[in-house]
């Protein structure tokens, strides 16, 4: 009787150290996820431009839309939550935090919420960021860490067409931390070192 | 040997000590004094100015190589050349330093050059001018000559009709085309005396233009010419007047930006360009791949994050995904053994929108996000391939991916997802591809 119990206690352990084996093999579901369907995440994760109103903003805002979806913008400036990324609060931000050798970086808030988002920038101010990488205090981003230099060579028009859809998405109020400027330096050879599993914005109070 | 007993030996080493911290204090401060002057001089405000916010393009010692500068086009400015498009002064001359600081204060316009006038105090921006011009021995040797003053022609019908006909006497339209915009154009892609890419402006498009939209500044272009560019100096081809009429001609050129169109122009202007989209899939495809980031990642570069010359989009970029295993950015030229030169157009749009390789293996959702990438009409992705076929070949042999040890793997997992963990991605400098550095 002990000696059943005893194999029986065994094969528990092994079928549980074996599921939970399973379970950090296949979570996140990488590769269980089919191409098709990341693409149709992708596809259906930007907010439509559609519902605009005015019919130029909203030809520019779908332009736009197309440009910041192709180009992968919610790949740094989502929301994570427990469970991946949170769609539903588009380019909320705070999803990467980038140690470069000339600082630290949180991805930005790029939706329209009046105090920890795009709101008070004007859209000179947006526009100067996607081509310089210029911030209205004057800091430099890296264009390794922000690809605004790739981002410069859109023209004046899809610059134009991504900020009108910018101005187009549903608030999310999310504080991001403030970039930290100062000589940051990495083991030789490392060029920059990301973090993207967490939200790296601000909790709040 | 009792004559040296340890009295004496103690005597001697306190007097040695004492002589010792004698020397010390006596030489201290002119030691101290020598390496403060060495270590800690001050840097001067325009080198402090240009260190935090310049040299992400122009690069630390202004050769225009910053970690930016191969992504965009056109390329930020070698300053140790001393040799300037933008300029008030005649051809060949240095720029004054009111070009420089108009430069620097407003920028050049839908370039990554901003203007710092609201960023910075203006004494830094004088700061800064002086800095950039001591980059180059020009300056000093030579003193830029002014542009004489010319009468300006008021615009008319009559002045741009006269511009029109000096339009195609001095051939503009060979680079710019018929109508400004390229038309008919022979050729709008070139390359500077750097080898450095840059394009024909699209003279419809005032909003581009690097110095400035009125026709006194569109003046300024012809009669001292864009140094270093294959827009020549006119001003032995055409007189004062002429270039006048030729500059109201230009901005008679202009159409209406986007922003300003209604609802029924802005759908032209789409179908316009899509049009032109389809009927140069090369030029599209240049396009999409400059700006959707591939050079970013698939261009190797050195432990300053700056390109490594002739890595131009040949991959080497090593990327460690922890707890996954080791990426190298792969090599997109058109090099038949190393690049894409054998892989077949679907094996390529395979991999930039199923994040699956050739042989099957699937790639993680990042850092290459193919499933961004897959949300591209056909005829884009088309347009890509067939600007990567045009990309000249480089060797450059890259390894395939390295999948962490699966134990470790699962640890790495079990840290992240129960333990709550943060593994970072990390980028190293350095091709580590086949082809030797500097090649």
């Amino acid at each position: 009787m002990k000696k059943i119990l005893k194999w029986i206690g065994l094969a528990v352990l092994v079928i549980a150290a074996g599921g939970l084996m399973a379970f950090l093999y296949y979570i996140p579901p990488f590769f269980t996820t089919t191409p098709e369907e990341f693409s149709a995440t992708m596809k259906s994760a930007a907010p439509p431009a559609s519902d605009i109103a005015d019919p130029l903003q909203r030809a520019m805002a779908e332009r736009g839309r197309e440009i910041v979806v192709r180009t992968g913008c919610i790949g740094c400036h989502a929301v994570n939550g427990p469970n991946g990324p949170d769609y539903t609060k588009y380019l909320g931000g705070g999803g990467i935090r980038i140690h470069s050798p000339t600082g630290t970086f949180v991805s930005r808030n790029l939706t329209p919420d009046p105090e920890t988002g795009l709101t008070q920038r004007s859209d000179d101010e947006v526009k100067r960021v996607l081509r310089s990488g210029v911030f209205p205090d004057g800091h430099v981003v890296p264009s390794s860490a922000m690809p605004w230099a790739n981002f410069s060579n859109w023209t004046e028009e899809d610059r134009h067409a991504v900020v009108v859809y910018l101005r187009h998405l549903k608030p999310v109020r999310h504080k991001i931390p403030d970039p930290i400027i100062r000589p940051e330096p990495l083991e030789p050879g490392v060029i920059e070192r990301d973090y993207a599993f967490k939200d790296y914005g601000l909790p709040e109070k | 040997m009792n004559t040296f007993n340890a009295s004496k030996v103690r005597a001697l080493a306190l007097a040695f000590a004492v002589f010792g911290i004698l020397a010390c204090i006596a030489f201290a401060p002119r030691l101290l004094a020598q390496r403060s002057a060495a270590a800690s001089a001050p840097d001067s405000r325009g080198k402090q100015v240009y260190d935090a916010h310049c040299v992400e393009c122009h690069g630390p010692e202004g050769k225009g190589d910053g970690p930016a500068a191969h992504l965009m086009t056109p390329r930020p400015r070698d300053f140790t050349r001393g040799r300037y498009k933008i300029r008030s002064t005649e051809s060949g001359s240095v720029p004054s330093d009111e070009d420089l600081l108009r430069t620097v204060r407003q920028g050049l316009y839908a370039s990554s050059m901003p203007g710092w006038q609201k960023l910075l105090p203006d004494d830094d921006i004088r700061a800064v001018v002086e800095y950039v011009k001591s980059f180059s021995t020009r300056f000093a040797a030579e003193p830029p000559v002014a542009i004489p003053a010319s009468a300006t022609v008021p615009s008319s019908p009559q002045s741009i009709l006269r511009g029109s006909a000096v339009y195609e006497k001095l051939q503009c339209g060979k680079c710019h085309g018929t109508d400004g915009h390229g038309t008919g154009a022979a050729v709008t892609s070139f390359e500077d005396d750097w080898a450095q890419p840059l394009n024909a402006a699209d003279l419809s498009e005032p909003w581009t233009f690097r110095g400035g939209a009125t026709s006194d500044e569109i003046y300024l272009r012809f009669r001292s010419g864009m140094s270093g560019t294959p827009m020549p100096s006119f001003k032995d081809s055409a007189n004062d007047g002429e270039m006048h009429d030729l500059a109201n001609y230009v901005v008679s050129l202009a159409r209406k930006p986007l922003w300003d169109m209604t609802a029924e122009e802005a759908a032209a202007f789409y179908a316009r360009q899509d049009a032109e989209a389809k009927a140069n899939p090369v030029k599209r495809g240049q396009y999409l791949v400059d700006t959707l980031g591939c050079t970013l990642c698939h261009s190797a570069v050195d432990e300053h994050k700056r390109l490594i010359p002739g890595l131009r989009l040949a991959g080497g970029l090593r990327i460690h995904v922890a707890p996954y295993g080791e990426f190298t950015t792969g090599n997109l030229t058109s090099d038949k053994e190393t690049g894409l030169g054998n892989w077949t157009d679907d094996e390529i749009k395979r991999v930039i929108t199923k994040g699956t390789l050739r042989d099957g293996t699937r790639l993680l959702p990042f850092p290459m996000d193919w499933a961004s990438f897959s949300t591209m009409k056909e005829d884009d992705l088309n347009a890509i391939v067939a600007y990567l076929r045009t990309v000249p070949p480089v060797r450059n042999k890259i390894p395939g991916p390295s999948w962490t040890f699966l134990p470790v793997h699962l640890w790495g997992k079990f840290n992240v997802l129960i333990l709550g963990g943060d593994p970072p991605l990390t980028f190293y400098g350095g091709n580590a591809g086949s082809a030797a550095e500097g090649k």
